[in-house]
């Protein structure tokens, strides 16, 4: 009976080893549904084995895209010019490279006076990495747990609005992007003080979920975060309206939006991480009372 | 053993390719899914239980550096690796246009199995996606099915190089 079992057991290998590989994989998402520790853990260690590859790798493409940029229209020159295109590339490599220092200067001393306006809570990461599939929207940043960088915190820009960390490594995070339609923030239309939740749509777009049919919205209208959510301080610029559709029924209207931060050219972040401010109700007691003086 | 390895460094690589070389392209439908690739050349390349199990590392590779937060890739990898060798017998896969429709295929199917999960899954189901099938899934697929014969044909160089096999036709390989 025993070795009759055990032929059964050899016969089944494959097909139990395929049942058990597919089972694994859904355990693991039931646990990671569960932000069990131990997925965490393993996430982690992966993550710091991995990422320092993609941080070399980002700067190699940088450091290659700025040589081609500089030196692609001077391969084909005549020898008798090869010392005056020379010595024209090296001051152009020089300007080319003054203008990227002079650019980082600026994007850097607009950082240091947002950081300085805002919040002094907050620490400055860079982009190493981008998602690998198509479906979903992340970024990877080379600043994790030993930082301080913890789950669920805030990531912004002087542009506004780029998303929340979702994964932590000790050096290393990966942010969900406001675009990812995974991603939901409680926000607040500019002009009307109109509260709805900015989901994720993909492609550099996001939509306005919940906002009342009865609020008045416009194309053009600034849709700010309302720091209800207790991760995103207040009054931060998620985006611009560029849709407003009231034609279907029911209590609420879609409208869709673009964020205020180009989400495919990002570089540097920051990531806010001393607790927020408990959000003013000044505006919302103005807005009620105005309300019921109608 | 090495043999693993080696494909677990390459896997690693095509990973490092596809979160920042293929996002300096200018339009991002037409980048090639390259870990689906690598996937499915796994499956020409080894037995199912080291095949799956480097499938499922694939995926979890994958899920790790994803916004997605459930981990789908972990669970459809080893799927795809699985089907791409119950099929591998079945069709005819030499040639660029045999291996360009295995691909194209194969991550079509795939496509729509996440957006299932995704919409079976999720707390709150994220609208309906299924217009980005056409608009996103379909050019995405393509392209991937067209940087699979040069893919393929790198890994076969590639790998009868590392392991020093005769280069026979990918489904000699096995």
């Amino acid at each position: 009976m025993r070795i009759r079992g055990f032929f059964l057991f050899r016969r089944y290998t494959l097909l139990i080893f395929i049942i058990l590989l597919l089972l694994f994989a859904l355990v693991l998402m039931s646990l990671r549904a569960k932000q069990r520790k131990g997925v965490e853990f393993f996430d982690a260690l992966l993550m710091e084995i991995c990422s320092p590859f993609q941080k070399a790798s980002t700067l190699v493409i940088k450091t290659v895209q700025g040589t081609f940029q500089q030196y692609v229209f001077l391969v084909n020159l005549e020898k008798e010019n090869r010392m005056l295109k020379q010595k024209i590339a090296e001051l152009q490599e020089e300007n080319h490279r003054m203008k990227e220092m002079k650019l980082a200067n600026d994007r850097l001393r607009q950082l240091l006076q947002f950081r300085e306006k805002n919040s002094p809570s907050m620490i400055g990461a860079e982009v190493i990495g981008q998602d690998p599939s198509s479906w979903f929207k992340s970024v990877t940043i080379d600043k994790g747990e030993r930082d301080g960088v913890k789950k669920g915190m805030a990531v912004i820009s002087p542009a506004g609005v780029i998303g929340q960390i979702l994964k932590t490594a000790p050096h290393y995070a990966t942010v969900l992007l406001i675009t990812d339609y995974n991603s939901a923030i409680d926000s607040l239309v500019e002009r009307t003080r109109a509260k709805a939740i900015v989901e994720g749509k993909g492609e550099n777009r996001c939509q306005l979920k919940y906002l009342l049919r009865a609020e008045e919205v416009a194309v053009g209208d600034i849709v700010v975060t309302s720091g209800l959510d207790g991760n995103f301080p207040k009054g931060l610029m998620v985006g611009e309206i560029k849709k407003v559709d009231k034609k279907g029924h029911g209590v609420f209207q879609y409208a869709e939006l673009v964020p205020s931060v180009d989400m495919t050219q990002l570089e540097e972040v920051f990531v806010i991480m001393g607790p927020l401010p408990p959000p003013p109700l000044q505006e919302e007691k103005g807005k009620k009372g105005k309300k019921t003086k109608k | 053993m090495r043999r693993i390895i080696l494909s677990l460094l390459v896997g690693i690589l095509f990973l490092i390719l596809q979160t920042t070389w293929l996002h300096s392209f200018p339009i991002q439908r037409i980048r090639p899914d390259l870990l689906l690739i690598f996937t499915l050349y796994l499956a020409f390349l080894f037995p199912p239980i080291f095949g799956g199990f480097l499938a499922f590392l694939m995926g979890y590779l994958m899920d790790l550096f994803s916004g997605n937060a459930l981990g789908f890739y972990t669970f459809s990898r080893p799927l795809v690796f699985f089907a791409a060798q119950f099929f591998k017998e079945r069709f005819y896969l030499e040639g660029f246009s045999f291996q360009f429709l295995f691909a194209f295929i194969f991550g079509m199917l795939e496509g729509i199995l996440i957006l299932m999960l995704m919409n079976a899954l999720h707390p709150v189901p994220p609208g309906n996606l299924y217009p980005l099938l056409l608009t996103f899934l379909l050019p995405q697929s393509f392209f991937t099915g067209l940087a699979t014969p040069l893919l393929f044909w790198f890994f076969q160089k590639g790998s009868s190089y590392s392991f020093r096999q005769p280069e026979n036709g990918i489904k000699e390989r096995v």
